[in-house]
This record gives structure tokens, C-alpha cells and sequence, in this order.
């Protein structure tokens, strides 16, 4: 029985000596401090309210992290929140009934984020670039849409979905968040879809001659990647209960953070939405516990900033390490070649 | 005579399981153009490696001028007044051709004086009697004149040897005859030159001594005046063990593929063929021969621009590998690591790949116990050595990660299988095997075109043999006729006039 039971506990071993198996143990540590500092911390009120902060951008590092493991990248994402806000809103201002200007807002993310996609996928170029002209002239299309005003006029319907809880203590976009999170880890480790994302991000040269549509793929991903950003930006301006030009301005670095924290290889081909999950609840708790340690806003994102740095140096370390090792037990071996065998 | 610039005695190089050299010895003199010919990995390369201190060689002395030298890389190399220009010349695109020219000069100073380094550079190609301007950039040369500048780098070290490998093999005729004509410039000033190519007339057109390697080995070494071309040719393939097994020859079944004047402008033109059921047929040619072009054509990699192609007795256009798999054809590529496996994923997630659409569930979801179960079944069948299909590939010898590249295609069950040096790199019991795999699908009535650089695994394996050479088809031989002698020679381009007769 044992035996039996030993390769599963190896895999267990193994991953909680992985960066998502320190991730884990950062985030107990974290939970741990917080929870003797503060009484009731880890109440489902309390957690709740740590995520709703962060929580479209937590929708979009769903998302995102599928860009990422398919070796792309979408800059875009913040200014796409903003231009959905922000055509939703005007839209709304000018007497558009409240359902079809969200639907136009939607239908603008869409658009945009199939626009991206054309130019990565089919033209070939590379979507760092893409999406940063995407970052640039969408935020521009806001500033035309609202220039420097802000619009607080939202529907009824909308502020109370974005503001009040749904089901027990949970709003919309927290829903949302759960359903979200499920439908992308099937999607992304057992379906044929989640296989193609990582096979073309490993080596997109072994895709394409394996007859995999690697066009198609790209497609998909940056036209739902636009489509699950503008869905976030209506919800951010619905949550805040209004928006400007400059709504979500450089949240796509908090998402990329959140992404690459949990394990992500920014060169695509692996990394898991586990690992992604780990690094969001660690960057909420973390967050969390150094302002309730009253440590500056700047001084927490500078220590966001060293664990982004861990995350990349820990795994390159350790295989070093390993490497080492391996070379210094064959050396062992040749060296004295009669006990082996 | 005067005495040697360099010598090579008795050098031997291992490689693993191959011996790259073996106990060579090779003299160059002054004023001396010294061809070096052989097949695809007879050791041509490593033998210049070795002279320009890239290898060191296991056993063998190198002598420079008289004086036991090591070189230890190739700045030691150059110092010792050896260098080396390739086939693709190693030109910075942007810099000057006189910044090129004096690229490796370092003792300068801080600031450079362009009126003398124009000057200097100028002086070097007048030397050489070319006229080039020096001050333009290198980008719009075209390659003989960045070959030309190559030539002049090394002058500009004062280079007493010059090793040039394959430089002929991308310039049209003319050129040649230019470069030629540099060459014997070179030798005249006491240059010695070790010129290795593959084209035979040209070669011994210009040669004052012609060697010729094999398997490692140095097989011969005379003077221009005493060899023909077929005594090269016979030098370079010899007559080895036969290490394959007897073919089976398969029963050949209908018609699969027809190839007619299939073309890609600059690539290959007018490469015309049958392949039928149960059939092997070869695709022969040296490096460069483009065969591997054809190769991808075939599956729609880099579809071809002209020509037709009836697949089952259809025409068929071929756009893509998506087209050319549904099709029912495969194709395993030359290089596995680039373009056959996803190394960090699975035995079984690689098995499946190209057909993963047969193992999804209404909600496009993996069933995989039925991938694992088709995988294991090929684990099996192919003996890859691994304990499950759930190991990595990264982990996998280079034989076993062959046979799961080979599982993947053949889990497509394809009508045509195109195999791209499907031997190369693997163990000699797993090539064994793979051969053996080669004909029992031809015996199973699959049509297979065989790339490889190994004559003696084509005329083997194969029924038919379809020569190459730049991009050209020289002949197709059947299995009885051909001879190792005659392949080479096609590939070689001489005008064979066995006319090849499609059966």
C-alpha cells in the first residue's frame, strides 16, 4: 500500500518544493501574521472585500495568463477597460437604452481585441508591439469619447449589480470571477484548445507542422482577451459608479504582475492558472497585511516588485542547483565505475 | 618544394559513437590550392574545426611552419596566420566594407582613423585586383562580393592559410569564375589554400592536389595530374559493409502520388516523380541539393509555385500541413528538436498531437484515456524505452524520442510518409529498428519517400532513387541498377545518360 501511494506523494513533494509549492507557504505565512494581527481576517466578509479591490483585474489575469503560456502578451487590456467604460457611459449620456450601450461596449472590446489579434496572428507581428500601440491609441479613443470629464450618470441597473452583493455576500463580478476561474482551468488543462495554447506556446515551429491552426488560436485568444477586458472595464466603472478618461490607467502591469508572480514564463509554453490563483491571493493578502502594518502604498509595491524577481531567480536557481548536482553524482559514478552496475 | 605552412599528423577525433577522424594526416605548402572532397559526414568539417582550433583533436600533433603547435581557438588560430571562410560569409550588414575588412583588428587606439582604414582596405582589394567601393555598407553586396570581403579580412591578418568550405555553393557560374580567379591570386602570392567542395569539375579545375576523406578516414592524396574523376569518386564512397539487412522488396501496389515539373522559383524547378503503394522511394543529393525543400513542399510547409501534383488520382494543391495531413500524408522532419517534439510535454500529449481532434469529447474536452491507451499501444509496438507514456520527452534518449516522432506520424495512418534523415543522430540499434519499421509500413502498402544523406541507407532501403542536385533532378535509378558510384556522380552533376525510366 504504501509503495503505491508513494508516486503520488512524490508528485506532492515535488511540487511543494516547485515556486507554487513557496507561493503556498508565503500565502500561509501571510495569512497567519494577518489573522493574529487582525480578529476576524480571514472572515468571508473580509476576504471579500480584499478581492473586490483587485477584482477585474483578477478577471483579466484569467485571461491573460492564457496570452502568456501562448508565448504573446496584451497591453492593451487597461485602455480596452477604459474605451468599454467609456462608450458605454457616453452611449448611455446621449439617450442609447441602457442594455444596448453595454452591448456596444462589449462589442467595442471585441473588436479591438480581434483587431490585435489580426496583426500578431495573421501578419506576424509581435504582439509586445501590437498591443502597445492598442494601449496607446485606445486610451486615445477614451479621451476623444469623454475627454476630461467624468461621468457619473451610469444606469440604475448597472451601479447596483457593480455595488451590492447578488447571491449571500457576493457581488456580480466576484461571481463571475468563480464561474470564470472554473471554465478556464478545464479549459486550459484538459481541453484540446488548453493543449494547442501550450503547444504553440513551447515551440509554435512543432504546432504548425503538426497541422495545429496556430493562427486560428492566436486569433481566439487576443479577440476573447479584448472581449474579457471590456466585460471588466463596464464592471470597474458599475463598481466605482462612474469613470473618466483616465479609468484604469496601468492596471495591465498589476495583471501581468499577477500572472508572471504565479509561475508564468513570460516566453510562454508553461506556467498554470494554479500557480496564477496562489500569486493573486498572495498579492491581496500581502497588500492587505502591510497596509494594516501601516507600510506606504509605494513601499508595497516595491515589495511586489522584489517577489516578481524572486519568482524568476527561485526556479532558475534551484535547476541550476539540480544540474549541479546531477553532474557532480555522474562524476561520482565514472569515477569509480566498479561499484555501479 | 618549399617546406609546409601546416601540417596535420595522424589526428584522430571522437564524437561519442562516431569516429569524426581518424588518424589523418594532411599537408598543405605555399602557393598551393589543396582540394578536399568527400561525402556528407566524411569529417570534412571537423578536420577544419580542428585546424582552426574550434576542436582540439584526441590524438595528433598540428605543425605550423615547422614548430609542434596547439591551437586552442580561433584567435590562436589566426595569430598562427590560419583562417576560415564558410559557405554563408560572416559579414556585419551595417558596418562598412572596410569596417568588415578590418573587423578584427584591435589594436587601434581609441579613435579610428577612417582616411587610413579606407585607404589600407583599399590598398587589400587592389592586392587582390577587385574593385569594390569600401565605404559602402556590406548589406547590398551580393554574396560574391561579401565572400570577396571575407577574402580580404584574412589577407588583412596576413593569413599564410586558407581554408575555404563550400564557397562555391551559392554563386552562379560567373562568379565562380571570379572567386576562381581571387583564388589563384591568393596562390600565386604563396597562399596555401584547403578548398573543399562538392562540385567535382569545378574543383578539379582549380586544384593542384586533390584528397579525398571517407568515414573519417584520409583515403587518398594525389597530384591534380594524377586523378580522374572517377577515381575520386570511387575514393569517396569505397565499398563498405553492408550493415542493413536484406530488403523485402514489398509488393508494389497502385499509383499514390504523381509529382509533375513541381517548381519553387529559386529553391528547386522541374522535379518530377511517381510514388506508388508499397513502394520506397529514395531522394539522394549532397547538402544543398534541396531535397528537403521538396520535401516540405510536399507537405504544404512551403508549398510549391508551379507543377502539379495528383494525389489517389486527383490533382490536389498543397497549402498547408493541415491540407497535406488530411490528405493522408506525413512528414517526419530532419531536425526532431525544431520542428518534432514538444520537449516539456508528455509522450503521450506528442503521440496525439497532429490528431487531437480524434480525442475530444463533445465538449472539446481531452478523453485521455484514450490518447494514453493509443500512445501506450505505440510505446509498445515501437519499443520506446520509457517506464510510461507519461514521461516528458526532454527526458528520453535521442533513438527514443525518434520513435515517438515516428508514433506521432504514424498515429495519423498516413498514405504517404516522407522521412527527412529519419536515422540521423540515433544509435545503431535503433537505426536498425527504424529500418526494419521502413519496411514493414512499405509491406503494409504505405507509400514512403526516403530522405537521407546516407547512401548506403538509400540504395538499402529503397526501390527507387531520385538524385538531386541544386535543386535540380539528375535521374531516378531503380534499386537494381544503381550503384553507390553512380549516385555520387549524379549528385555530383555529371551527365549520366541512364535515363530515367518511370516504370
Amino acid at each position: 500500500m504504501a509503495r503505491e501511494s508513494s508516486p503520488t506523494l512524490q508528485r506532492l513533494v515535488n511540487w511543494l518544493k516547485s515556486w507554487e509549492g513557496l507561493l503556498l507557504g508565503l500565502l500561509i505565512v501571510v495569512l497567519i501574521i494577518n489573522s493574529s494581527a487582525v480578529p476576524a481576517y480571514l472572515s468571508v466578509g473580509n476576504q471579500v472585500n480584499l478581492f473586490i479591490l483587485y477584482i477585474e483585474r483578477i478577471i483579466i489575469a484569467l485571461m491573460m495568463t492564457f496570452v502568456i503560456i501562448n508565448g504573446e502578451i496584451d497591453l492593451s487590456v487597461a485602455s480596452l477597460m477604459g474605451l468599454a467604460a467609456g462608450t458605454m457611459a457616453r452611449l448611455y449620456e446621449v439617450g442609447v437604452p441602457s442594455g444596448l450601450a453595454v452591448a456596444a461596449a462589449l462589442g467595442a472590446g471585441l473588436v479591438c481585441g480581434a483587431f490585435n489579434g489580426f496583426w500578431v496572428a495573421f501578419v506576424g507581428l509581435p504582439s509586445l508591439v501590437v498591443t502597445l500601440a492598442g494601449l496607446i491609441t485606445y486610451r486615445g479613443l477614451v479621451w476623444v469619447l469623454v475627454e476630461d470629464r467624468s461621468i457619473s450618470n451610469l444606469p440604475g441597473w448597472l451601479n447596483d449589480l457593480g455595488q451590492k452583493p447578488l447571491v449571500g455576500p457576493f457581488p456580480l463580478a466576484l461571481i463571475l470571477f468563480f464561474v470564470l476561474a472554473v471554465v478556464a482551468f478545464i479549459v486550459l488543462q484538459y481541453s484540446g484548445f488548453g493543449r494547442y495554447v501550450y503547444v504553440i506556446g513551447i515551440n509554435r515551429d512543432v504546432a504548425r507542422y503538426s497541422g495545429v491552426d496556430v493562427r486560428r488560436v492566436k486569433m481566439i485568444l487576443f479577440t476573447a482577451s479584448g472581449f474579457i477586458a471590456a466585460l471588466s472595464g463596464v464592471l470597474y466603472a458599475a463598481r466605482l459608479g462612474a469613470m473618466r478618461s483616465s479609468t484604469a490607467e496601468g492596471f495591465e502591469l498589476d495583471i501581468i504582475t499577477m500572472v508572471l508572480l504565479g509561475g508564468v514564463s513570460i516566453f510562454g509554453g508553461s506556467g498554470s492558472l494554479r500557480g496564477v490563483l496562489l500569486s493573486i491571493l498572495i498579492i491581496l493578502n500581502l497588500r492587505n497585511g502591510m497596509g494594516l502594518a501601516y507600510l506606504s502604498a509605494n513601499l508595497q509595491t516595491g515589495v511586489i516588485g522584489l517577489l516578481l524577481i524572486l519568482s524568476v531567480l527561485v526556479p532558475n536557481l534551484a535547476r541550476s542547483a539540480q544540474a549541479r548536482l546531477a553532474r557532480r553524482r555522474l562524476a561520482l559514478r565514472t569515477m569509480q565505475p566498479a561499484e555501479e552496475v | 618544394m618549399h617546406a609546409p605552412v601546416l601540417e596535420l599528423r595522424n589526428v584522430s577525433k571522437r564524437f561519442d559513437m562516431t569516429q569524426a577522424l581518424d588518424d589523418v594526416s594532411l599537408t598543405l605548402y605555399p602557393g598551393e590550392i589543396h582540394a578536399l572532397v568527400g561525402e556528407n559526414g566524411a569529417g570534412k568539417s571537423t578536420l577544419i574545426k580542428v585546424a582552426t582550433g574550434v576542436y582540439q583533436p584526441d590524438q595528433g600533433e598540428i605543425w605550423v611552419n615547422g614548430r609542434r603547435v596547439q591551437i586552442r581557438n580561433s584567435q590562436e588560430a589566426q595569430a598562427l596566420g590560419i583562417a576560415a571562410i564558410y559557405q554563408e560569409p560572416m559579414i556585419f550588414p551595417d558596418l562598412s566594407v572596410a569596417e568588415n575588412i578590418f573587423i578584427s583588428h584591435r589594436d587601434r587606439g581609441l579613435l579610428v582613423n577612417w582616411r587610413k582604414m579606407y585607404e589600407d582596405a583599399e590598398a587589400i582589394l587592389a592586392k587582390l585586383d577587385v574593385n569594390l567601393d569600401v565605404r559602402v555598407p556590406a548589406r547590398g553586396l551580393t554574396l560574391a562580393a561579401q565572400q570577396t570581403v571575407e577574402i580580404a579580412k584574412a589577407i588583412s591578418l596576413d593569413v599564410r592559410t586558407l581554408i575555404m568550405d563550400e564557397p562555391t555553393s551559392s554563386l552562379s557560374a560567373h562568379e565562380v569564375a571570379q572567386l576562381f580567379r581571387l583564388v589563384s591570386t591568393l596562390r600565386n602570392q604563396g597562399v596555401a589554400i584547403l578548398f573543399i567542395g562538392h562540385r567535382l569539375e569545378e574543383v578539379l579545375g582549380i586544384a593542384d592536389r586533390v584528397s579525398v576523406l571517407r568515414d573519417g578516414k584520409l583515403i587518398s592524396s594525389r597530384p591534380r595530374s594524377e586523378v580522374t574523376i572517377d577515381q575520386i569518386i570511387r575514393d569517396m564512397v569505397g565499398r563498405r559493409i553492408e550493415e542493413f539487412f536484406a530488403k523485402s522488396t514489398a509488393q508494389r501496389g497502385e499509383l499514390l502520388m504523381s509529382v509533375r515539373g513541381l517548381t519553387k522559383e529559386n529553391v528547386f524547378s522541374d522535379i518530377s516523380f511517381d510514388v506508388y503503394r508499397g513502394e520506397v522511394l529514395g531522394l539522394a543529393g549532397l547538402v544543398g541539393s534541396r531535397r528537403t525543400d521538396v520535401g516540405l513542399a510536399l507537405f504544404g510547409v512551403e508549398p510549391a509555385d508551379a507543377g502539379q501534383i495528383i494525389f489517389e488520382g486527383r490533382e490536389v494543391r498543397i497549402n498547408s500541413p493541415q491540407q497535406a495531413l488530411q490528405m493522408g500524408i506525413a512528414y517526419l522532419t530532419e531536425d526532431r528538436r525544431q520542428y518534432g517534439l514538444c520537449m516539456p510535454l508528455p509522450i503521450a500529449a506528442n503521440v496525439t498531437l497532429p490528431t487531437l481532434s480524434n480525442y475530444l469529447n463533445g465538449l472539446g474536452l481531452i478523453r485521455s484515456t484514450a490518447e494514453c491507451a493509443d500512445a501506450e499501444e505505440f510505446r509498445q509496438r515501437l519499443s520506446i524505452r520509457a517506464p510510461s507514456v507519461q514521461v516528458e520527452v526532454a527526458n528520453l534518449s535521442g533513438g527514443n524520442q525518434q520513435k515517438v516522432v515516428l508514433s506521432k506520424w504514424l498515429n495519423t495512418k498516413p498514405k504517404l510518409l516522407i522521412l527527412d534523415e529519419p536515422t540521423r543522430g540515433i544509435d545503431v540499434r535503433t537505426k536498425a529498428e527504424v529500418h526494419h519499421m521502413i519496411n514493414d509500413l512499405a509491406a503494409q502498402g504505405l507509400g514512403i519517400i526516403l530522405i537521407s544523406s546516407d547512401l548506403p541507407e538509400i540504395l538499402a532501403m529503397s526501390d527507387r532513387i531520385l538524385v538531386m542536385r541544386e535543386g535540380r533532378q539528375m535521374g531516378v535509378f531503380t534499386r537494381q541498377e544503381a550503384t553507390q558510384e553512380d549516385i555520387m556522380a549524379a549528385a555530383m552533376g555529371q551527365e549520366y545518360k541512364m535515363a530515367e525510366r518511370q516504370p
